[in-house]
Formats: C-alpha cells, structure tokens, sequence
C-alpha cells in the first residue's frame, strides 16, 4: 500500500509545499527571532523583563490564514461561517513561539521559566497587569495543568522551589 | 490456503493510516518527516543491496569452487597491497554516504523552525490519555481538556479496528504547525503516530516536545511504545482537520466546558 502511494506521487515539492503559509511565516519571523533572542535568562531581573516587553511586537498573528481561507470559500460556506462566528468566538491560532533558551525536546525548564517570568513580572508590575498576561498564556501553553496545580498550591504554602 | 491468504493480505477493511495485517512497508506519509524517513529509508536500502550482492558473491563464489580433492583451498591470494587497501577504504566511505543523509534528517526533526500556532499537551495515563488545548485559556482553572480511551476489545463498531479506536480522538488542524507536548502523569509514556514520524517518549516529570506538520485531512492511528502495566492505554489516534473546521470545533467544545 505505501510503495503504490509513492509511486503515484507526481512531485514531492508541489505536494509538500505550504502555498501561502509560508511566506506569511517567512514575514513574522524576523520581529519574533528579535524579540526571543533580546530575551534576558530566567535569573534575569523583573524590571529588565518588564521594561523590554514594551518594545515588542505581538507575536505570529495566526488569525489571517483563518481568514483567507474563508474568503477563499463559496458563499455557502461563508454564510455558514459566519453563522458560526456569531455564536462562538473565533478562536486565535496563537501559542507560545519557539524559544532560543530551549531549543531542544526537553521543554520541562521552558515551561518552568515561563512560569517564573510570569511570577515576577506580576510582582513588580501588581496582580493582573496586562503586559505579563502574555507570559501566562506562554506557561498555560507549556506546562501540564497538575504542575501548575502543584505550583500554585506551593506558592501559597510558601514551599514553591523557584526563585520569584 | 492461497485465496485466504490473498484475502487477507488484501481485502481487509482497514483505516488507510492504521496498520495492516502483514504491512512490510511504512504507512503513508502525512507529514514532511516520514516522507524523509521513508526516503532515507530506500537510500540505505541501495547500499544494503549493493554490499549483499558483493559479499554473497564472494561467500557463493568460494563454496562453488571448493573440492576436496581439486580445490581444498579455494582463495589463493594471502597478501595484497592493493586490495586491502580498497577493502580498507571502500568500506569507511560507504559508512559516510549513509550518515550525511541520516544526520540531515536526524537534525530536522529535531529543529523547530517555525513558531508553531498551537500548542498540544498529551498527558499519559496508565489507562487512558488526557489531551489539554491551553492555548486559549484565560485563567489557571479552566482549559480544554479530554480524556481519551481506548475501546475496549468487546464493543468496537462496525468499522472499528479492534483496540485501535479511542472515544476521543485528538482534533488538529491539517498543515499547521503543531507543538506536542508530551509528558505522563504515572508511568512511563510514548506518543508514537507511525505516518506522521513522531515518536516521543514521555518520561515522569518532564515535558518533551515534538512538531508536526500533518499535510493532509485524515484519521491516524498510533500506538504507545511503552507499555507499561495491564491495561495500559496504548492507542493513539490523531484525527487532522481543516483549519476553519478546527476553529468551530475548538470553540464549540470550549464553550460547552467552560459554561
């Protein structure tokens, strides 16, 4: 069954291309590779955390392609969608991007520094500030919700491990 | 014998991304990865060919020339400069054609080249697997988050492999770049699905990551690597969208959990 696929493939790169994908990856990452590579170590203090995120850009804008494809679509469709846009809210394609601290399988710290950078960002800039809502949807992304569970819980017992 | 074994090398009713009875060959390929791993896969089989045929050459050559009276000792040749020096050589290069391709793909699976667009977190139980969508939370408590069983051995449906179903499938969407997290919350774990080339070991109290880009809309079916325990949860089913139908499909169930 595989051999037979193959043999049937007209050309590997039209098949594997990204057609407009691509390019709109292409575009977004120079503003992201900036703003990871600038990112100071976790051991880094809350007030350069804090005083370099706002210079940043927002990161891949995901909800475009979204988008396109549904302009792309016979009416029919984009009456359906819109429909559907009514009673939900769209969705935006969006999580944390690649980071050049952690560039290998094992995420257990990318996760964990996540968790710290939002910590100490909420401490020097108060509970609830909007700019460190961005490292809270970055470490929800990263981490299993029982960590986080357990983090918490360690926080408010004062047993957390990390340095906040 | 022969129509019954036709029938069944054949004529089985079988998922085209699950395995089948008496598979030689890899599954198809969904993403840019197994299409590698598949292609590299036939470049070391051309050596493989080419050194069987040189080797039973030789080994074929000496048995057929050897008699007992004639010929005791069929190879003559004790010392020779020139050929130890190619049987020396030739070898080592053969070594290296095969690695540059390996290592280039070996790396590529490793490189996360793009930011990816979702974030998937597979959470391994002994007897089932726990999916979390997070990237659309707003606070700690809520998430979209499913179990995934496996069906068990006595009521598949018609259709249904035997032990290769789950009642929830993993939704993702189709050429998208996706970051799978994977890590168990008891035992030893492995995320493995066969046509998109992933197999990721998930180790207690460690997150491991692997992307895929699954290129078309289809159903694939995996199984764990690790099993550990009875009735340890082993399947694995990948179940690849539409982008736009994805969206609807999120938000819908997001809302139905949230509410």
């Amino acid at each position: 069954m595989a051999e037979a696929a193959q043999e049937k493939n007209p050309s590997l790169a039209e098949q594997w291309s990204l057609q407009d994908k691509e390019d709109k990856s292409a575009q977004s990452e120079v503003p992201v590779e900036k703003t990871t590579g600038d990112e100071k170590p976790a051991d880094a203090t809350a007030e350069e955390v804090v005083s370099e995120k706002t210079g940043e850009t927002p990161v891949v804008d995901d909800a475009n392609p979204v988008a396109e494809e549904n302009s792309k679509t016979p009416e029919q469709e984009e009456t359906e969608s819109q429909e559907a846009a009514e009673e939900t809210p769209a969705i935006k394609l969006e999580t944390a991007p690649a980071d050049f601290r952690f560039p290998t399988t094992n995420q257990t710290r990318h996760c964990f520094t996540r968790y710290i950078e939002y910590h100490k960002c909420t401490a020097v800039k108060g509970e609830g500030a909007p700019e460190c809502e961005k490292f809270a949807k970055y470490y929800r992304s990263l981490c299993p919700s029982e960590w986080i569970e357990r983090w918490n819980e360690q926080r408010e017992n004062g047993t957390f491990p990390g340095p906040l | 014998m022969i129509e019954v074994f036709l029938e069944w090398r054949f004529l089985t009713i079988a998922p085209c991304d699950a395995a089948e009875p008496w598979q030689l060959g890899s599954q198809d390929a969904a993403t840019p990865i197994m299409q590698g791993i598949i292609d590299l896969h036939h470049d070391i089989f051309f050596f493989l060919i080419l050194i069987f045929v040189f080797v039973s050459r030789m080994l074929v050559r000496a048995l057929w020339h050897f008699h007992e009276q004639k010929n005791p000792i069929p190879q003559r040749i004790v010392h020779g400069t020139t050929i130890e020096i190619i049987r020396t050589i030739f070898p080592s290069i053969i070594p290296m054609f095969i690695a540059i391709p390996s290592f280039a793909l070996l790396y590529s699976m490793d490189e996360v080249v793009v930011d990816p667009a979702i974030t998937i977190k597979a959470i391994g139980h002994q007897w089932y697997r726990s999916y979390e969508y997070s990237d659309y939370n707003s606070s700690d408590e809520q998430s979209l988050t499913f179990d995934s069983y496996t069906i068990p051995e006595d009521d598949p449906e018609l259709g249904q492999s035997r032990l290769l179903e789950v009642d929830n499938r993993v939704v993702v969407p189709a050429k998208t770049h996706l970051r799978m997290i994977v890590t168990p919350a008891d035992v030893p774990h492995s995320w493995a699905v066969p046509s998109s080339g992933v197999k990721c070991d998930a180790v207690p109290g460690r997150s491991n990551q692997t992307s895929i880009l699954v290129q078309r809309e289809g159903v694939y079916y995996g199984q764990c690597s690790e099993i550990r325990g009875t009735n340890h949860a082993f399947t694995i089913v990948v179940e690849a969208v539409p982008l736009k139908d994805y969206g609807s499909r999120v938000s819908n169930q997001f809302i139905l959990q949230t509410n």
